[in-house]
């Protein structure tokens, strides 16, 4: 080889080469704070936390958990939800109340709370906020599809029909006092003004540039933005230490975005992040490795994985207008003919739970083993089927089994197709399109569907008046039933909260006898925290409550 | 060559007109309603949904849109994102970048590797050397290139560090910015890797096999039998002319690589226009879908053009447009 050879040689090996051993001569990581007795709180750090690319992070549009995420650190809205508990605390409202039959609404804001620009926050601040999700001339090209929150506020339907620029619900009585009046009773609406979308927002700093506040929005929660949303790649949020309430332990958080939860799982894996999900095929593995944290919502070092339920359920829809299905009888041997626990075995590696009834664990007043025909039971869903008159399915044409394609609802129909085949009912799926699946199930062109409903807010109503109103457009099973309609108006009268929960109880039961639809699992955490976190609490409704966390580096390995 | 160029040119505005027309087609026909696309399942009022059809055209027939479309792309406006609320041109413009510097580190590590690969394996041909080439070629360009991608991730994100105690490792997602443990190009390594893996293989062997049938050749043989010597026939005379492939090979490579590099990106999590356009599709963003496209469209046309003029410089016998030898 001559030396010209081996000098092209070398330098053709060496650049190849050359890249790999600079980029690998990487450094200790600076962070956290220094070891400690691990109950005490740390200051300092940053949390570095796994979230999809959000939509909105700004209020006006605040739509699913990982735009939530980051937009509850940023705000605070009047009142708040304990992650534990889900019971109601102050936030931005230090104290309130309502009138007899729960219309009018009196908030009392606190003094000196501020916005990240040092801006007062006051009641002229949250009419500002929600008028501005409510009116649609805000974006005419894309309105907020979060402003069915406001919409038991007076005023809110002349503002959705374009005839008002005015909430006249909403009434700033003096700065620091917000009253609002709703079209009718509903005595749960001190849970929905909890929502983080309803969050005050600065009028002075969304008008010199909505665009630039929607990338870095001006808060008046705990952390406030650090620099812009990096669009694909991360938002940073630091502690903001002109809050009103107790400051955060943490320096701040790195919500950082990844396209799947496969890629932020090797990631954790290499001890780049402190907080994801965990991909299906490694939850045995990691709860062996990491430890199964015994609530199933609070992170600590070697109580890593989080498997507690979430405030969500998946549902068989069945069209209770369908010759067939309008019979309560076929319904409950549908319901009663599923493997509950074989599909969550076999689908969720045992995370999520049977359902029980259509309200999930999480909300307040949750009752166990509500709906009796979610029970397995093959020979009384057969005997169920005769006594409506369809001895082993006899006179059943095949039903289509609809859902929509490409989430793995597949799977989960291909179960319930076999389970329906053992008591002699002959399905067919029929998969299509999100937007078109839609379009069928708000046409009534279908026979059994399936839905998920996650909760806005962790009540009853949340789930009892959309899903089985029966003008509700989202009542999809087109379930009619005028005692159901008529409870839930008594219902949202109740100012008592455990006579109103036992109210809603008693429907959820009710309603339940009839099995409208075919609850079929609680959804449920499958998360997991790094051994430097501490304390953090994720929710059952799927937010982060960073308040209260703290970071300590773990003693190095001996 | 400037008639030539010309000419080139005008070529791409009927291809615009069709490439435009067939996706504006596509996402017209393909079932679904836009404005459920925009506020997702609720239900809404039918005058909600009459504002959100009108401010965003789709109350008019679909060729009055198409018209509409078309006016607002050569005014620089790509529309506006389904879900997002943003200007598409915002959303591809803060992507396009990394996208760019990823295709020009990767066609680097191509350009280098692959044909000083395809040299050696030439002029050392069935040595040892040419052997290992030849087979690491092979490899490389049966690999799909996620599975390459988490390998290198696992190798050097997991495992090098679980090895050196935390010391040595290498960053596997993202483009930096937000921890200071690395300078931002070294977010590059990797991905630029994973993404030249296969094209380096193909353009060291189209180097080897050029080189191989012009050493063969009567003008090399004339060469040497003047007495050049070795260095001087493959440097001077040889590769000049076994370079003209191979740089075909890399300029159509590197069109592709600046449409962005959808498996890459998605594999690193990085954000370029060919996750933007990945992202835009799984949730039926057409807008953001067709911006990325008709950018991604033109940007090959010029690229072609680049590499179709540059074939004169290589070649003296091409030249375009001008009077027939």
């Amino acid at each position: 080889m001559s030396k010209r050879t081996r000098t092209i040689l070398a330098a053709a090996l060496a650049l190849s080469l050359v890249a790999l051993a600079f980029g690998a001569a990487g450094c200790t990581p600076k962070r956290g704070g220094t070891a400690s007795a691990s109950d005490t709180p740390v200051k300092g750090g940053t949390l570095s936390y796994y979230v999809n690319e959000p939509a909105y992070i700004d209020p006006y549009n605040t739509q699913e958990s990982e735009g939530t995420n980051v937009e509850q650190s940023l705000f605070d809205s009047l009142t708040a939800i304990n992650p534990l508990t889900s019971k109601l605390e102050p936030a931005a409202a230090e104290s309130w109340k309502a009138n007899s039959d729960g219309t009018v609404w009196t908030f009392k804001l606190r003094k000196g709370a501020k916005f990240h620009d040092g801006t007062p926050v006051g009641a002229k601040d949250f009419k500002y906020a929600w008028e501005r999700i409510a009116n649609p001339a805000t974006d005419p090209k894309n309105p907020s599809v979060i402003s069915y929150h406001l919409s038991p506020v007076k005023g809110f339907q002349e503002m959705a029909d374009g005839k008002a620029t005015d909430l006249t619900g909403v009434k700033v009585i003096d700065d620091l006092t917000l009253e609002v009046t709703l079209t009718e009773s509903f005595a749960d609406f001190e849970y929905v003004v909890a929502h983080p979308a309803l969050a005050p927002v600065p009028k002075a700093a969304v008008e010199k540039d909505p665009k630039a506040f929607a990338e870095a929005p001006v808060g008046n929660g705990p952390f406030k933005m650090s620099g812009t949303w990096k669009h694909d790649q991360y938002i940073k949020v630091v502690r903001f230490d002109g809050y009103y309430g107790t400051k955060a332990n943490l320096d701040g958080i790195d919500f950082k975005i990844f396209k799947d939860e496969d890629t932020a799982f090797r990631e954790f894996e290499a001890g780049n992040i402190d907080f994801t999900s965990i991909p299906t095929g490694k939850i045995g593995a990691s709860k062996t490795k990491y430890g199964v944290s015994a609530d199933g919502y609070t992170v600590n070092p070697k109580t890593q994985v989080l498997l507690g339920a979430e405030t969500a359920v998946y549902y068989m829809l069945m069209n209770n207008t369908d010759p067939i299905l309008k019979n309560p009888k076929v319904r409950a041997a549908i319901s009663m003919a599923i493997n509950r626990q074989a599909l969550c075995d076999t689908l969720y590696e045992g995370t999520r739970k049977p359902a029980t009834g259509i309200v999930p664990p999480g909300i307040v007043g949750f009752q166990p083993n509500a709906w009796a025909a979610t029970k397995y039971d093959l020979q009384g869903a057969k005997k169920m089927l005769a006594d409506a008159g369809y001895p082993g399915g006899a006179g059943i044409p095949e039903f289509s089994l609809s859902f929509n394609t490409g989430q793995g609802h597949e799977k989960v129909m291909e179960l319930v197709g076999s389970d329906l085949a053992k008591i002699g009912i002959k399905t067919k799926p029929d998969g299509a399109e999100w937007a078109q699946y839609l379009k069928q199930l708000d046409a009534g062109t279908y026979q059994i569907g399936r839905l998920g409903w996650i909760a806005d807010y962790p009540i009853f109503d949340n789930f009892i008046n959309p899903i089985f109103q029966s003008k509700s457009g989202d009542n999809k099973s087109k379930f009619v039933d005028a005692s159901v309609d008529s409870a839930i108006t008594d219902a949202r009268k109740i100012t008592d909260g455990a006579k109103r929960i036992a109210a809603y109880q008693d429907m959820e039961k009710k309603i339940g006898e009839q099995t409208p639809v075919a609850p079929l699992t609680f959804y449920a955490h499958r998360h997991v925290g790094s051994s430097r976190v501490h304390n953090l609490i994720y929710s059952p409704m799927g937010l982060g409550a960073f308040d209260k966390c703290w970071i300590v580096a773990p003693a190095a390995k001996k | 060559m400037l008639k030539y160029i010309a000419r080139r040119v005008l070529q791409v505005i009927p291809v615009f007109i069709g490439v435009t027309l067939v996706l504006f087609l596509l996402q017209a026909v393909i079932p679904g309603d836009p404005v459920k696309m925009i506020t997702g399942e609720r239900a809404m009022s039918p005058a909600l949904r009459l504002q959100i059809m009108k401010a965003n055209n789709l109350d008019k027939p679909i060729p009055v849109q198409y018209v509409i479309y078309v006016n607002k792309l050569l005014h620089g406006d790509l529309g506006t994102s389904y879900q997002r609320g943003r200007a598409v041109r915002d959303m591809l413009g803060e992507k396009y970048p990394y996208t760019v510097k990823l295709a020009f580190a990767a066609i680097i590590i191509e350009i280098i590797v692959g044909i000083a690969a395809g040299i050696i394996s030439a002029v050392k041909r069935y040595s040892f050397l040419d052997v290992l080439v030849t087979l690491s070629t092979s490899v490389l360009v049966s690999v799909p290139v996620f599975w390459l991608g988490m390998l290198l991730q696992v190798f050097f994100g997991i495992l090098l560090k679980q090895w050196s105690g935390g010391q040595i490792y290498m960053p596997i997602s993202g483009a930096g910015g937000l921890s200071t443990d690395f300078p931002d190009w070294v977010y590059l390594v990797l991905p630029a890797i994973t993404l030249a893996s296969v094209s380096t293989a193909y353009a060291a062997r189209i180097m080897r096999s050029q080189l191989l049938e012009i050493m063969g050749a009567d003008y090399i043989r004339t060469a040497r039998a003047k007495g050049l010597t070795s260095q001087a026939v493959i440097w001077r005379h040889a590769l000049k002319n076994a370079l003209i492939p191979v740089v075909t090979f890399i300029g159509l490579d590197l069109g592709a690589m600046l449409s962005g590099a959808i498996l890459t990106e998605t594999v690193y999590n990085y954000p370029g226009i060919g996750l933007e356009i990945y992202l835009a599709i799984g949730r039926r963003d057409w807008p953001v879908v067709m911006g990325g496209v008709v950018l991604v469209v033109v940007v090959v046309m010029v690229i072609n053009l680049i590499v179709d003029v540059s074939y004169a410089f290589l070649d003296p016998r091409i030249r375009y447009g001008g009077a027939a030898e």
